[in-house]
C-alpha cells in the first residue's frame, strides 16, 4: 500500500528510482504550469503587499513594515469578533454538512425504487448558484412575504411573523442553513464514492460473524469511509472557514456585527477602507488557519486503519 | 472491455468542445468597436441602463465616437470599480458617489476638471451644494450625474381612513399619528425605516439626524455626533423607542434594504417613510405600486426641541480618470462625453438630465432643467405639485461625515446605528464609539 | 417463523420511505418554492399568506427571458419609469441566455481540462515513489487557502498582462486554478484505495508509467472521474467574485453576474429575479440527470471489490 496521504511503515519498495521521478516530473508539469500562471503571483503578490502599510488613499506612503501588519490585527478587536462569528459559522456548517451528507450517503447507497430519482435531486442544490441560493433563502426568511414565517405561523408554531435575519442570535446560523443546504450535495456525493469502493465481502463477512445494521456501520462502513470523510471534512473546511458569497447578499456582515465574519472584515478592510496592507496580512492570517487546518485533518483522518 | 470505458466517452465530449476555441481566446469585443472616431469608456451602475443607452445612442451618432458601456450592480459597483482602477484598467469616464470623493481623490483615481473650462463653465447653472459635493479640497472632479434628498413622504389614504386631516410637522406628531393609525388596525407599522446595513443606512440616518437639529460632524471636522442634545443621540434615541416602545416600526428595520422597504410603502404597507426623493414616481405608478396617486411629500417632520426641517442630500457624479485626462486623445473624448451626458448635448439641451428626471424621476443639479415645463408636467403627475419637493431642496444638506476615511468610518457606524435598533447598545454608548472611530482616524490620517 | 424475514425486509422499506420523504422535502423543498414563485405575478408572490402554488400559470417571466431580443436603445425605443417596485423587466434580461451559453461553455471546458491535468499528477502523487510528493500534494493544496477576496487585485493583474480581461479564456484558466487542487486530491485518496497489487502486476507486466494509468487506474475510477468533472463544472458554474472582476458584458459574463444584476439592486420583480435562478438550475440539472447512472448507480461492478 502506497499513498501521499498516509504514513507508511517499514520499508517499501523503490524501483529504478530515475525512470520514476522523471515520470512522475512529466505528469506533474502541466498542473505545476498552470498553478504558477494563475495562482503563484496572486499569492505572492498579495503576501508582499502584506508586508507592507499600503493603504490606496495614501498612495505616495507605502513602506515595508515587515510584520507589522499581522501584529496590529492582533490588536484589533473587530478581528477577534470576526474570529469568534467564523468559527461558529464553520463548526456549525461543517458538522451539519458532514452529519446530513453521511446519512444521505447511506440512503442513496442503498438500491431501492426511486433512488435514481433521488440521486439526480441530489444536484440541485448544488447547481443553484450562490447568487440564487442566496436570493432564494433570504426570500425565504423574509420577514413580510417569508415561506417560513407563513409555514411556521400556519402549522401553528409561530403567533406572528418574525424578521428572522433580523435576530442577531439567529442570523449566523440562518445563512449556515442556507450553506449547508447547497454544500451537502457535493459532501454526499464523495461520501458515495468512497462506499462504491467498500468491497462487498465485508459486509457478508460481517453478516456471517452475526453483525446487525448498526454494528456494521460502525465496524465496516464508517472506518471504509475514512479517506471520503478526510475529503469532505477538508474540502468543507476550507470552503465555509474562508465563505463570503452568502454574506455579501443576505446580510452585509449585518445586524449589528451578528455575521460579521472573518472573510467578510477582509473584504471591509480591502474594498471598503481600502487598507489593502492589512487586508492582506488579514487574509494570510485566514489562510495559515485553513492550511493548518487541513493539514491536521489529513494527518488525522488521511491514515489507514 | 472496462480499460476502454472511459475513453469513448471523453471522445465525444471533446469533439463537442473543440469547436468553441475561437470564442474562448477572442479578442474582447471593444477591439472591433475601435473606429474613426474612437472609443470611451465608461463604468457606471446597473440604474436608468436604458436611458443611458439611449443617450449614448444619440452621443454615438452626434459625435462619431463610440462608447464601451460597462454597468455592475449598485452592491459590487465599488469593488469592481476599485479593482479595475488598481489593475490600470482603461476607463475613462465613471459614475462617482459623492461619499467617495475624497478617498478617490486622495488615491489619485479621479483627476480635477478646474483647467477645462468647457465642463467648469456648467458649474453657473448648476444647483450650489452639487458644485460643494463635487469639490474636494478646491479641486473639482466632475459633473453631476443626478442629484437628490431624503423626503418624508406619507399615504393620503390611510392618513384619511384614520381621520387625520394633516400630515405630521413634527416627530412627536409622527409617532403620534403613527398609534392612532396602528390602533385602528388599520396598519401594523405606519413608519417606514428601511435600516439595512448598506450604503443607504448613513443617508436615512444623517437625514434624522439633520432633522433633529443636529450635525454629525462639525465645520471644524470634530465628531459631535455623541453629544448629548445633538441630532445624532435624539434621532437613534428615537429610533429606538420607535421600535421597541411604540412599536410604530418593524423590527425588521434592521434587514430592510431601501428597496423592500420602498415595495412596502408602494404596496401600501406604511403611512410615513423616509424615501429617496426621485422614488416618488414609482411610488404614483400604478402599474408599480397599489398606493398609486396616494403618495405625497410633506417637510421632513422636525425632531427634538432644536429641530428644523432640514434633510439630507446627496448627489452622484460623472468623474474623469487621470490616465483618460493625461491623454490627449482620451481626454477629448472623455470631455465630449461627460459635457454630453453632465451638461448640454450638442444641440445645447440638457438632454440627459431631463431624460433622468421624466423617465426615472432623477432630480437634476441643473437648475434650468427645473424651468422646462415637461418637467413642472412631471411632478404634477407623479408628486401632485413639485413645490413642496423644492422647498425640501433648499433645505438639503451634504453628508458631513464625507471625508478620506469615510468607508471606514461608516463600517463602525452602521453596526452602531443598528446596535441601536436591535437594543444592543444605548444611543449614547453607540454614538460615543462612532465618535471615538472619527476621532482616531482623523488623527491617524494626518 | 415465515413472517420472520418479511418484518426487517418491511422495516426497511418503511425506513426507506421516511427517508427519502424527509430527502425529497428538504432538497427539493427550496427549489420547488424557487419554481412556484417564479410563475406568479408580483401581486401573487407578495400576498400574505403566501400562494403556495400559483393560482394560475404565468409564464410572463420565463417569456421575457426566452423571448428578449438584444435591441438597439434610443429615445423612442427606451423603457420609461423606474423599474424597482416590479411590473418592469430588467434591461438585462437580453443578456440572460448570452450569459447561460457563457456559463455553459466555461463550465465544459473547466470541466475537460480540469480532468486532464489533474489525473496525471494525482497519479505520479498518488502512485509513484519519488521524493517530495507529500510537499507537492501540500503546495498544489495551499494555493487554495488564500480567502479570494485577497486575491481579486492580483489576478486581475495577472489577466490583463496576459491580455484577456472580458474573455471566456480569463475565466477557464481562473477556474482551474480553483478545481484542479482540490481534485487532484479527491482522484489521490481515491487512487490509494486501488489495490497497489494491480499496479505492481501492470509494472511486472512491463506496463509503463502511462499504460499503468490508462489500463489500470482510469478504468477503475469512474466513480471518481465522474465526480471531479461535476465538481469542476459546477464550481465554474457557481463562481461568483472573480467573474465579476474579470468579465465586463455579455461577451463573457457569466449567468451568477447578470442574475446578480437583477438580485443585488432589485431593479426588478421578485418573481422575475426567482425566474432567472430557475433558469439558472436547469442546464446543470439536465446534465445531472443524464449523467447519474454514472455518478450513483451502475458502478457497483468494480474491480476493486474483486
Amino acid at each position: 500500500m502506497s499513498g501521499a496521504l498516509e504514513r507508511r511503515p517499514g520499508p517499501r519498495r523503490r524501483p529504478a528510482l530515475g525512470y520514476d521521478e522523471r515520470n512522475a516530473a512529466i505528469l506533474v508539469f502541466p498542473v505545476v504550469a498552470v498553478l504558477l500562471v494563475v495562482a503563484a503571483y496572486p499569492i505572492l503578490y498579495s503576501f508582499w503587499v502584506s508586508l507592507h502599510d499600503i493603504v490606496l488613499t495614501r498612495p505616495l506612503r507605502r513602506p515595508f513594515v515587515g510584520f507589522d501588519n499581522y501584529l496590529r490585527i492582533f490588536d484589533d478587536e473587530r478581528f477577534w469578533l470576526a474570529v469568534s462569528r467564523t468559527t461558529v459559522y464553520t463548526v456549525v456548517t461543517v458538522a451539519v454538512t458532514t452529519l446530513l451528507a453521511v446519512l444521505v450517503a447511506l440512503l442513496l447507497n442503498e438500491a431501492f425504487p426511486g433512488q435514481r430519482i433521488l440521486s439526480a435531486l441530489l444536484l440541485v442544490p448544488w447547481a443553484t448558484p450562490s447568487v440564487v441560493n442566496g436570493l432564494m433563502w433570504k426570500w425565504i426568511y423574509d420577514p413580510t412575504y417569508g415561506l417560513l414565517n407563513a409555514l411556521l405561523v400556519q402549522l401553528g408554531l409561530l403567533e406572528r411573523y418574525r424578521a428572522w435575519l433580523g435576530d442577531p442570535d439567529l442570523t449566523l446560523l440562518l445563512i449556515a442553513n442556507a450553506a449547508v443546504w447547497k454544500q451537502m450535495p457535493l459532501a454526499a456525493l464523495l461520501l458515495i464514492v468512497t462506499m462504491k469502493a467498500i468491497p462487498d465481502d465485508l459486509y457478508r463477512a460481517a453478516k456471517v460473524d452475526g453483525a446487525n445494521v448498526f454494528q456494521r456501520f460502525i465496524h465496516v462502513t464508517l472506518p471504509a469511509l475514512r479517506p471520503g470523510l478526510m475529503l469532505v471534512l477538508v474540502y468543507e473546511t476550507m470552503i465555509s472557514i474562508r465563505h463570503f458569497d452568502l454574506f455579501l447578499i443576505m446580510t452585509q456582515g449585518g445586524p449589528g456585527d451578528a455575521s460579521f465574519t472573518l472573510s467578510w472584515l477582509i473584504y471591509v478592510e480591502t474594498f471598503r477602507s481600502l487598507r489593502f496592507g492589512t487586508g492582506a496580512a488579514m487574509s494570510y492570517v485566514l489562510a495559515m488557519a485553513t492550511f493548518l487546518l487541513s493539514w491536521a485533518l489529513i494527518r488525522w483522518l488521511g491514515k489507514r486503519i | 472491455m472496462s480499460n476502454h470505458a472511459i475513453l469513448p466517452s471523453r471522445r465525444q465530449a471533446l469533439a463537442g468542445l473543440l469547436g468553441a476555441p475561437a470564442v474562448l481566446l477572442g479578442l474582447p469585443a471593444d477591439h472591433a468597436a475601435a473606429q474613426a472616431g474612437g472609443t470611451v469608456s465608461f463604468i457606471g451602475w446597473s440604474a436608468a441602463v436604458d436611458q443611458v443607452r439611449a443617450q449614448i445612442s444619440a452621443f454615438e451618432r452626434a459625435t462619431n465616437i463610440r462608447v464601451n458601456y460597462e454597468n455592475f450592480p449598485w452592491a459590487q459597483f465599488r469593488t469592481a470599480l476599485v479593482t479595475r482602477l488598481v489593475g490600470n484598467a482603461p476607463i475613462d469616464v465613471s459614475w462617482v458617489s459623492d461619499a467617495w470623493l475624497p478617498e478617490f481623490a486622495e488615491a489619485g483615481w479621479l483627476a480635477d476638471i478646474n483647467d477645462i473650462p468647457q465642463l467648469m463653465r456648467y458649474n453657473a447653472e448648476a444647483a450650489d451644494y452639487c458644485t460643494q459635493s463635487m469639490t474636494y479640497r478646491g479641486r473639482q472632479y466632475g459633473l453631476a450625474y443626478y442629484g437628490d434628498h431624503m423626503s418624508f413622504m406619507y399615504n393620503t389614504e390611510l392618513l384619511q381612513r384614520a381621520g387625520i386631516a394633516a400630515p405630521p410637522t413634527t416627530w412627536e406628531e409622527v409617532v403620534q399619528q403613527s398609534l392612532r393609525i396602528k390602533q385602528q388596525g388599520i396598519s401594523e407599522y405606519p413608519l417606514l425605516l428601511s435600516l439595512a446595513a448598506d450604503t443607504w443606512l448613513i443617508e436615512f440616518v444623517s437625514a434624522l439626524t439633520y432633522a433633529f437639529g443636529g450635525r454629525m460632524v462639525d465645520d471644524q471636522g470634530n465628531a459631535v455626533m455623541a453629544d448629548a442634545n445633538r441630532g445624532s443621540v435624539r434621532a437613534a434615541r428615537f429610533i429606538r423607542e420607535a421600535i421597541a416602545t411604540h412599536r410604530i416600526v418593524s423590527p425588521g428595520a434592521v434587514e430592510t434594504p431601501e428597496i423592500n422597504g420602498l415595495r412596502a410603502m408602494g404596496s401600501g404597507a406604511h403611512a410615513f417613510g423616509i424615501v429617496p426623493t426621485y422614488r416618488i414616481r414609482a411610488l404614483n405608478d400604478p402599474s408599480q405600486a397599489q398606493a398609486h396617486g396616494k403618495i405625497r411629500v410633506a417637510l421632513m417632520p422636525k425632531g427634538g426641541p432644536d429641530g428644523t426641517n432640514a434633510t439630507l442630500g446627496w448627489i452622484r457624479f460623472y468623474g474623469m480618470t487621470p490616465g483618460a485626462k493625461q491623454d490627449r486623445a482620451r481626454r477629448e473624448r472623455a470631455v465630449r462625453f461627460m459635457e454630453f451626458f453632465g451638461g448640454r448635448d450638442t444641440a445645447g439641451a440638457y438632454s440627459m438630465q431631463k431624460l433622468l428626471l421624466t423617465d426615472v424621476g432623477l432630480p437634476s443639479c441643473a437648475l434650468p432643467v427645473n424651468d422646462d415645463a415637461d418637467v413642472k408636467t412631471f411632478w404634477d403627475r407623479w408628486a401632485g405639485g413639485g413645490a413642496v419637493i423644492a422647498q425640501q431642496a433648499t433645505l438639503a444638506r451634504k453628508k458631513d461625515t464625507i471625508s478620506p476615511w469615510f468607508g471606514e468610518w461608516v463600517e463602525t457606524s452602521n453596526q452602531a446605528w443598528q446596535a441601536v435598533c436591535l437594543g444592543r447598545a444605548e444611543p449614547e454608548a453607540a454614538m460615543r464609539t462612532a465618535a471615538a472611530k472619527w476621532t482616531e482616524l482623523r488623527r491617524a490620517f494626518r | 417463523m415465515a413472517g420472520r424475514p418479511i418484518a426487517p425486509r418491511l422495516g426497511r422499506a418503511l425506513l426507506l420511505a421516511v427517508f427519502s420523504a424527509l430527502f425529497v422535502l428538504y432538497v427539493a423543498g427550496p427549489v420547488a418554492w424557487l419554481v412556484s414563485s417564479s410563475l406568479q405575478t408580483e401581486a401573487q408572490i407578495t400576498a400574505v399568506p403566501p400562494n403556495w402554488l400559483p393560482p394560475e400559470l404565468n409564464f410572463g417571466n420565463f417569456d421575457a427571458i426566452l423571448n428578449a431580443a438584444e435591441r438597439q436603445v434610443t429615445y423612442e425605443t427606451r423603457r420609461q419609469g423606474d423599474p424597482a417596485t416590479g411590473g418592469f423587466l430588467p434591461s438585462g434580461a437580453a443578456n440572460l441566455l448570452p450569459s447561460l451559453w457563457n456559463s455553459l461553455t466555461v463550465g465544459l471546458w473547466v470541466a475537460a481540462l480540469n480532468l486532464l491535468l489533474s489525473i496525471t499528477a494525482a497519479y505520479a502523487i498518488a502512485v509513484i515513489d519519488f521524493r517530495g510528493r507529500r510537499a507537492t500534494l501540500y503546495t498544489v493544496l495551499a494555493t487554495r487557502v488564500v480567502p479570494d477576496i485577497a486575491l481579486i487585485v492580483p489576478l486581475f493583474l495577472v489577466i490583463r498582462n496576459l491580455g484577456l480581461i472580458n474573455t471566456l479564456g480569463a475565466l477557464v484558466v481562473t477556474y482551474l486554478a480553483i478545481t484542479v487542487p482540490f481534485t487532484i486530491f479527491i482522484l489521490i485518496s481515491y487512487f490509494e484505495g486501488i489495490p497497489r497489487d494491480l499496479y505492481r502486476a501492470a509494472r511486472i507486466d512491463g506496463c509503463g508509467h502511462w499504460r499503468a494509468l490508462r489500463h489500470v487506474y482510469l478504468p477503475l475510477s469512474l466513480p471518481a472521474l465522474v465526480a471531479s468533472l461535476t465538481f469542476a463544472f459546477l464550481t465554474s458554474w457557481n463562481e461568483f467574485v472573480f467573474a465579476l472582476v474579470l468579465t465586463q458584458n455579455v461577451a463573457a459574463q457569466t449567468l451568477p453576474i447578470v442574475i446578480s444584476g437583477f438580485v443585488m439592486d432589485f431593479t426588478t420583480s421578485f418573481s422575475f429575479v426567482n425566474a432567472a435562478g430557475v433558469i439558472a438550475i436547469i442546464p446543470p440539472v439536465v446534465m445531472a440527470v443524464l449523467f447519474q447512472r454514472y455518478i450513483v448507480s451502475g458502478l457497483t461492478a468494480g474491480a476493486v471489490k474483486g
